[in-house]
């Protein structure tokens, strides 16, 4: 009798244990598939203890990050598409001024009642208003390629000592018209990562800046300071100035400061230097006492021994 | 996508008729991927607002939500589990364990949840954050501004859904503080890091992509562009 009592438990010990074993491999199984139904359908509100220290919760914690990189995904393309419409109005509503007053002379001199003297004064009119026009729209090219990506920057280490002064003679004939001398305090040249092309760019946008907003025979200040990781390029005027809560929006596309209205622009160059700066792995800060002083620091990466 | 997003967020501290507001109704949302300066005066509640968003300390009223959940309601130990998990954070002292060497501080929070290191990842960070050479050094021969890197490296080490830095460069030099701060704005937009950095200095704030000023417990204004 005992050995069949035996086998009895035995046999009876091995059902349990395989259907134990069952019921928690069918559990887990089901979880799994309730994870991955959940991410097929997109929702995010996995109820499955993801709070607790399981490997189960691990599990579910990592699925609900990847239904949650799904949504951003899509949400992303969505936010993409916003800042093209968004774009493209601003972009409208900026062309339509220079635009408007282009028609408007043209019609004026088409129709031929003025004098030689208003005849030459719309032409230079019209004249102007296409070449803010023509760089509006070089300045748009420029940044829907480097904003899509479609322009690569390749930074490299270069002596930055050429970048600047190629910059410097970007800006030279601006610097003339307002008798503006630009003063740059002496430095040894050091290698940073830059795109030298772009970099000159950059530069020449906030020296043109700093040149546009400086009254008639005043001085620009060009120096380098080291930084253990960065280099800045200083950029110092002393002209209208930005009040600090400005300090963020001016590098925003086509912002103006308050203070700036009764100046020609399009808000266009500063986003583009700190967007330059930044594909490139740099920053731009901006510094400044109104009436006293502005300072524009640029930073770029020192290059890794 | 909201990653963060705060409802009629309160914090009472004391008892009738002594009570201190330090948030009194913030509404918030982050975007994914966003850099997020809130800028206030020292007792303004900004602290309090990121001990909230952090899940380091618990609201009397309103609800955080981060990433689709609520966190208001967890328990201690629920938080504990989540701010490993989610929250990436970087103080204005470093906080570093001093008997660890860099690396081993950077990967700590990871070995901590009991995940294997994505080591190519980590690598990038450490590169990215200029410490490919101090890899192997104490943090006690670190300059400040070294140590706050690691500190931020650290932080996002574990990928979390967003950074919280409370005054990063509060006890750093300006030209320290301008390294960390660069340091920052990459990772925001190499590693499409969510960030939010508390501050009262205009000139750090400026990096951000946008700025949330907020006084006596409340939100004043919210500036910035989409």
């Amino acid at each position: 009798m005992d050995p069949i009592i035996a086998i009895i438990i035995s046999v009876s010990l091995c059902l349990i244990t395989v259907f134990f074993c069952y019921r928690y491999v069918k559990k887990t199984f089901d979880d799994v598939d309730y994870v991955l139904d959940s991410i097929l359908a997109k929702k995010t509100d996995i109820s499955l203890k993801t709070m607790e220290d399981s490997r189960l919760s691990k599990l579910g914690h990592k699925a609900l990050r990847i239904a949650e990189m799904n949504i951003m995904d899509v949400s992303q393309i969505k936010h993409e598409k916003e800042i093209i419409q968004s774009f493209i109005s601003d972009m409208s509503h900026q062309m339509k001024t220079p635009l408007s007053s282009v028609t408007m002379y043209t019609d004026l001199v088409l129709e031929g009642r003025i004098t030689e003297d208003e005849r030459q004064e719309f032409l230079y009119r019209i004249k102007k208003g296409t070449e803010k026009l023509q760089w509006m729209m070089d300045s748009l090219v420029k940044m829907s390629r480097l904003e899509v990506g479609a322009i690569e920057l390749n930074p490299v280490p270069a002596g930055i000592k050429q970048t600047i002064s190629e910059s410097v003679s970007d800006v030279y004939a601006a610097s003339v018209k307002k008798n503006i001398s630009i003063e740059t305090t002496y430095f040894d040249d050091i290698m940073l990562l830059h795109d030298r092309k772009w970099t000159r760019e950059a530069i020449a946008n906030v020296l043109e800046n700093a040149i546009k907003y400086s009254s008639i025979g005043g001085e620009v200040n060009i120096s380098i300071e080291k930084l253990p990781i960065y280099t800045k390029i200083n950029i110092t005027d002393h002209g209208i100035g930005i009040f600090s809560d400005e300090w963020n929006s001016v590098f925003k596309r086509f912002y103006r400061g308050r203070n700036a209205k009764g100046i020609d622009g399009a808000g266009l160059g500063l986003y583009l230097a700190s967007l330059i700066l930044e594909k490139q792995g740099g920053y731009i800060l901006v510094d400044s006492r109104p009436g006293q002083y502005t300072t524009f620091s640029m930073f770029l990466q020192n290059c890794k021994k | 996508m909201v990653i963060l997003k705060t409802e009629a967020l309160k914090k009472y501290y004391g008892k009738e008729p002594n009570v201190v507001k330090a948030l009194d109704g913030v509404d918030l949302e982050v975007q994914e991927g966003e850099f997020v300066a809130v800028v206030g005066t020292s007792g303004s509640g900004k602290s309090t607002l990121l001990h909230m968003l952090g899940g380091l300390d618990k609201p009397t009223d309103g609800k955080v939500i981060v990433g689709g959940k609520d966190i208001s309601g967890m328990t201690d130990e629920q938080l504990t589990i989540f701010r490993r998990r989610n929250v990436g954070f970087v103080f204005q002292s470093y906080n570093l364990v001093p008997i660890l060497n860099v690396y081993e501080n950077i990967v700590l929070p990871i070995e901590l949840d009991g995940n294997t290191v994505d080591q190519d990842y980590v690598e990038n960070i450490i590169e990215t954050l200029g410490l490919s050479e101090k890899k192997n050094h104490l943090p006690n021969n670190l300059s400040g501004g070294q140590q706050q890197r690691v500190a931020i490296a650290r932080a996002l080490a574990t990928k979390p859904s967003i950074l919280l830095a409370d005054e990063p460069t509060g006890n750093l030099d300006t030209k320290s503080s301008q390294d960390v701060l660069g340091v920052l704005k990459m990772t925001s937009t190499k590693f499409h890091q969510t960030i939010v950095m508390i501050t009262h200095n205009e000139q750090i704030a400026q990096l951000a992509d946008r700025i949330i000023r907020i006084e006596d417990g409340k939100i004043v204004t919210m500036e910035g562009w989409i």
